[in-house]
């Protein structure tokens, strides 16, 4: 029994989560104080969120027990949760897409929404945010939509507020209003854990710091005894740590202009015009909203375009449609796995040959299907049971590979990949890394999309950054994060100073 | 005149309902009388209070299919126990007793098992009917005692003791929805049951609940059924879940959940009444009646399908409309945030 | 995915075992063959709509129309024989009438992306309307049948082939092609991925709203055929000929282990399911217990096998998650464990 004194709000002790095979939480503790604002760092399948799934009643841990001011959460709900005075603001918000503004704030809560109207008022005001109470929430924008959640956990008045990346939709000057807000609340006693990527953000406004890799806390303790190498490398240890110079030297083969894209528009961008070669890794950096997915998108025949053309191999690509673009050789890995690049539920090698289903025979032969997934299989080293197996059933990173296996059994000529490591582990991400190289070192013409500066420094041979819908400019490899960034945010003192 | 007819569902159905009753007083004068009311009225309840149930179920994102059978199921109770001489008051407490377990038990297959609210009620659907069956033995009940028929007489105003009934379970339906948190907790748990349950929102319990108050107003539909036509055959209530579904809808109630209100169903009930009643006045025969339903109701869809198309397709354009100004300073300062150092490797994810 | 199919599909081989076992206990002449094979002739047509609407159900749709199709399309035969349309012209006409309800369902589905079950609700009640307004037209009225067909048709319903009766033997046939095209073809498996995740499909490339088009323009079709045969059975065409096929079809696909989310199935299991259902029926019947009781144990077993296939998920989840971790388990998990 640690330190259970009054001031412990929340005592978390060696709590594991399992789902299937794959271990998210191995045996992790962590304590929050009264006033205290605690950052909690960790790169993406670090496993914060599941923990803080866990501490607010959501998920329940196959191990370990979780104390919240002194009662522990035997049946972890989230009703009793919120009871205990805890409230978890997610890191997407939880919306009621029918109902009123006000309505959503107040939902749950014993008070009728009129007369909590004019407390929402007042704390809409505190957080200098302008939102419209009767608005239908259906039509609100993401950065609306989480004030509407961090107002929910405000006007609970909660002991415990949890934090799941909160800024990461906000402006800078709602940032600065919520942290005002935060530090005040902490001041009156309530402990906050805050989620962030953002070193900055967490060294203006926490004072203790816990940092998870793989599911287990490698560092804790107070703030302002680490410096921020310390806490990088804590965070990132074994992960992609090789210097960028090291791995742009080669760009050997450099062929023809495969993929042209001249003057497109589209829903989300506009105006812009690209060129592919054979071989080349053109890496499109850029925040998330920038236009790159919609571009994709729209490229793949997903989407329709406003005007502008693409060609490949000089051959102008027009009535676009995914079927036809793959026949062309111009193959599209999605950035959402689970929700469009895979069949969950179907067996693997139907997923591999997902993508050219057109062009089986009409009676099929599921034994050559599966011996062309085994080919794949072995080549990336994919670690499942069989062929049959649901693709549900595998880790991140192997359901990765499934999908790039569907990708490459199009065999493409230009491939666009989104987000090829999102919610991938260490390990696959190299394989993917050396797989992508491969690629290029064969003529294939990459489109690597990132919102992962250093995997986008990483691999590409040049480097182009789109901003609020435009190509914002082109950095040779090699280029630094910081050029990278400035770039990507920079758009907006064009559009503003 | 499409955001007009989409956010005003149940406006338009009201004013459609006036136009149609207009229309159709035009054509065949004598139509618009109060006496036409009344039976407008008085032959629209039992499907009432079954759309009412429904709706409840509809609301939590759930389907019943299931409440012909707990009518007949309930109503044959009643029958059976004002035949074996229980006072009037008892057996209907019986009767509405045995419809709210009969949805208890959907209730617990959908919330409970995790039954797929359509393949539960199903089931149920067939196994009620078959209870019912094997409780009256596969007759009719016949010669119900005076004390329930005279339930369905006319007071004077053209409506009945049913009507009254009808009109209150109205009333505290509508209130229930609209001005209780518990009410509120059904749109929620419709809307976005994970969002409930973040919030804390027992939603298996209201799924549960949405059930049993399907249970219990489909076994009052039995007891009106009863008091209105005198005896209950076999098939009572046969067929009517599927009426009730589509009052539900031509009501605004989206089978997606989340969305509904009383006055909706309660409009598009009596609508869908006056038509069979206007057929019969107009002459027109009976036969045209499942016809012209269908027609309507599939026309009233398709409209509805593309005014929320012509909708989201507005919302969509205005989302990505990058223009200069307005629209272009939220995604803009959106990612002002984003400047901090980067420390880790997915930066803005 | 597929151990498990397989796995139900000789779940449901035993309960039929089991029905025979008992029913032949209780009233042995319950087993014998003949009255087996002509028992068959009273509930094969459930069977005819019932294999086609696992397609659509496993394609993500679902489709309650085809139950006053069946009508409506007897009654299009009827109409056309009753003005003296040859015979092989009339069955083209009931045939045709069937592909067309399918094509419009599934049009006004694509149309106003309405859930189709509100869609085939509404043409439901059209298609019973436009049934009864038809024989209306050539007087029989209410719900009178047509009749005076042709020797020959009639007879299809009482033909024996090597003493099998011919709609047996037909239904058979269409089972086969439907095992072909469901579980062989490149159809079937898009079948498969479009109902498992339209979104994947239409980034895939896949023809998303064909496939679709395609399971309910079958239905269709094959509600005609079994209004045709249960003209020719009863030997006259009527407008509620089909009504009583609804429930009983959904639930053999169900039963059969279609999910109703979609993307999960087989036909062979809806085919034995048709056939627990239809001797269910049929035994308790000899058994003596009254036709109304038996509709009870049908529903009942629905539910019952139902509850039981989830129930028997979720104690596999017990075991493997163990007791802690199943206290907040939510629905998607149940779900994705039937799976």
């Amino acid at each position: 029994m640690a330190s259970d004194d009054a001031h412990t709000l929340i005592q978390v002790r060696d709590v594991w989560k399992r789902y299937g095979p794959v271990s998210v939480l191995k045996g992790v503790s962590i304590c929050l104080r009264a006033g205290q604002i605690h950052a909690l760092l960790g790169g993406n399948g670090a496993g914060k969120s599941t923990l803080m799934k866990v501490i607010a009643g959501l998920v329940s841990p196959n191990d370990g027990t979780v104390v919240i001011g002194g009662e522990r959460l035997e049946r972890p709900s989230a009703a009793k949760a919120q009871r205990l005075g805890l409230y978890l603001v997610p890191q997407e918000a939880h919306i009621f897409g029918n109902q009123t503004v006000l309505e959503n704030i107040c939902m749950g809560l014993a008070k009728s929404p009129s007369q909590l109207r004019s407390r929402v008022i007042e704390l809409i005001k505190q957080l200098s945010v302008s939102l419209d109470l009767d608005a239908q929430a259906a039509t609100l924008e993401i950065a609306d939509r989480q004030i509407v959640e961090i107002l929910r956990g405000l006007v609970r008045q909660a002991r415990v507020l949890i934090l799941d990346e909160p800024t990461s939709a906000l402006t800078p000057h709602e940032v600065e209003a919520l942290f005002a807000r935060m530090r005040a609340l902490a001041a009156k006693g309530v402990g906050i854990f805050f989620i962030s990527h953002k070193l900055r953000e967490i060294r203006e406004i926490c004072h203790d710091i816990s940092v998870l890799r793989d599911g287990a806390i490698v560092l804790s303790g107070a703030l302002g005894d680490y410096g921020d190498d310390q806490i990088v490398t804590a965070m990132t240890r074994a992960g992609t740590g090789a210097s960028p110079a090291a791995s742009t030297a080669v760009n050997a083969a450099k062929g023809e202009a495969r993929l042209v894209i001249d003057n497109l528009s589209g829903e989300g961008f506009r105006s812009v015009s690209l060129s592919l070669s054979g071989g080349e890794i053109a890496g499109l950096a850029g925040v998330v909203g920038a236009g790159r997915t919609e571009l994709a998108e729209t490229v793949f025949g997903l989407r329709r375009a406003h005007g502008g053309s693409i060609s490949l191999d000089g051959k102008v690509l027009d009535k676009r449609a995914p079927a036809r673009c793959v026949d062309a050789g111009l193959v599209y890995l999605p950035e959402d796995r689970q929700q469009y690049g895979l069949f969950l539920d179907a067996p693997l090698y139907w997923n591999a040959s997902s993508y050219l289903m057109h062009k089986l025979p009409f009676m099929l032969s599921p034994k050559r299907e599966r011996e062309a997934f085994s080919r794949f299989r072995d080549a990336m080293d994919i670690k499942c049971e069989s062929a049959e197996q649901p693709a549900r059933r595998l880790s991140g990173g192997n359901q990765q590979k499934v999908l790039l296996a569907k990708c490459l059994a199009a065999k493409p000529k230009v491939l666009i990949l989104d987000e090829p490591t999102r919610g991938v582990d260490v390990a696959a991400r190299n394989d993917i890394y050396a797989l992508v190289r491969t690629l290029a070192a064969e003529g294939v013409a990459i489109l690597l999309i990132s919102s992962d500066f250093d995997e986008i420094v990483h691999l590409s041979d040049r480097i182009l950054v789109m901003a609020f819908g435009e190509l914002e400019g082109t950095l040779p490899a090699g280029s630094s994060v910081d050029a990278i960034g400035k770039l990507a945010f920079g758009a907006r003192e064009h559009a503003h100073v | 005149m499409f955001e007009l007819f989409a956010r005003n569902r149940v406006a338009s159905l009201f004013a459609i309902t006036i136009l149609t009753f207009g229309i159709i007083g035009a054509a065949a004068p004598g139509f618009l009388s109060g006496n036409t009311i009344a039976v407008v009225m008085a032959n629209s309840l039992v499907l009432m209070l079954i759309s009412f149930g429904t709706m409840l179920v509809i609301i939590t994102r759930n389907i019943d299919v299931s409440s012909g059978s707990v009518l007949g199921l309930s109503a044959a109770v009643l029958g059976l126990a004002l035949n074996a001489g229980i006072s009037l008051p008892l057996a209907i407490g019986l009767c509405v007793l045995v419809g709210a377990a009969a949805g208890a038990l959907n209730g617990a297959l959908v919330a409970g098992l995790g039954v797929p609210s359509i393949v539960a009620t199903l089931g149920t659907l067939g196994l009620y009917r078959g209870l019912m069956l094997t409780l009256t033995g596969g007759r009719w009940i016949e010669a119900l005692p005076q004390s329930i028929k005279s339930l369905a007489s006319n007071l004077g105003w053209g409506g009945s003791v049913l009507t009254i009934i009808v009109l209150l379970v109205f009333a505290g339906l509508w209130f229930f929805l609209r001005r209780t948190r518990s009410g509120g907790y059904f749109f929620a748990v419709g809307d976005n049951r994970e969002a409930a349950r973040h919030l804390g929102i027992p939603a298996r319990w209201i799924e549960f609940s949405a059930f049993v108050g399907a249970g219990a107003c489909a076994a009052l539909a039995g007891v009106v059924f009863a008091a209105q036509i005198g005896f209950i055959p076999n098939q009572a209530g046969n067929g009517i879940e599927l009426k009730a579904i589509a009052a539900n809808v031509l009501g605004g109630v989206s089978l997606l959940g989340g969305v509904g209100s009383a006055v909706g169903v309660f409009i598009s009930v009596i609508f869908l009444t006056a038509i069979d009643s206007a057929l019969v006045f107009l002459r027109i025969p009976a036969f045209w009646n499942d016809f012209i339903a269908g027609a309507i109701l599939l026309s009233v869809l398709m409209l509805d399908g593309r005014i929320r198309l012509a909708l989201d397709k507005r919302i969509r354009a205005k989302r990505y409309a990058i223009g200069h100004g307005g629209q272009n300073a939220k995604p803009a300062s959106k990612e002002k945030a984003a400047e901090s150092l980067h420390v880790s490797s997915e930066a803005t994810r | 995915m597929k151990r498990l199919v397989l796995r139900w599909e000789a779940v449901l081989v035993l309960i039929l075992i089991l029905e025979f076992v008992v029913f032949g206990l209780i009233n042995p002449r319950f087993l014998n063959p003949s009255n087996l094979l002509y028992g068959t002739s009273d509930f094969i047509h459930i069977g005819i709509v019932a294999v086609p609407l696992t397609l659509v159900i496993i394609g993500g749709g679902i489709d309650v129309s085809f139950a006053s199709l069946v009508g409506l399309c007897a009654i299009v035969f009827g109409v056309a024989n009753f003005f003296g349309v040859p015979l092989p012209l009339s069955i083209l006409a009931a045939l045709a009438a069937g592909v067309c309800a399918g094509a419009m369902n599934a049009a006004i589905i694509h149309f106003s992306k309405i859930q189709p079950l509100v869609v085939t609700l509404g043409s439901l009640y059209l298609f019973g309307g436009a049934a009864t307004v038809l024989s209306g037209a050539v007087g029989a009225g209410g719900y009178e049948g047509i009749g005076n067909f042709p020797g020959i048709f009639t007879e299809f319903g009482y033909l024996e082939v090597f003493g099998i009766p011919a709609m047996l033997i037909l239904f058979v046939i269409m089972a086969l092609i439907f095992i072909v095209l469901l579980h062989f073809t490149r159809f079937g498996r898009s079948v498969y991925l479009v109902g498992q995740s339209e979104n994947a499909a239409r980034y895939s490339g896949l023809p998303v709203e064909r496939i679709q088009t395609v399971t309910y323009l079958l239905t269709g079709l094959c509600a005609a055929i079994a209004g045709l045969m249960l003209s020719s059975y009863f030997g006259s065409a009527r407008v509620d000929l089909g009504t009583a096929t609804l429930l009983p079809a959904i639930t053999a696909a169900v039963l059969g282990g279609a999910s109703i989310y979609g993307g999960q199935g087989s036909v062979l299991g809806t085919v034995i399911a048709v056939f627990v259902i239809g001797f269910l029926q049929q035994g308790l019947q000899m058994a003596g217990v009254p036709s109304q009781v038996s509709s009870a144990l049908s529903g009942g077993l629905l539910v019952g096998v139902v509850a039981l296939r989830l129930g028997s998920a979720m104690l596999a989840g017990f075991v493997a998650r163990g007791n802690k971790a199943m206290a907040a388990r939510s629905r998607p998990i149940v779900e994705e464990k039937i799976k």
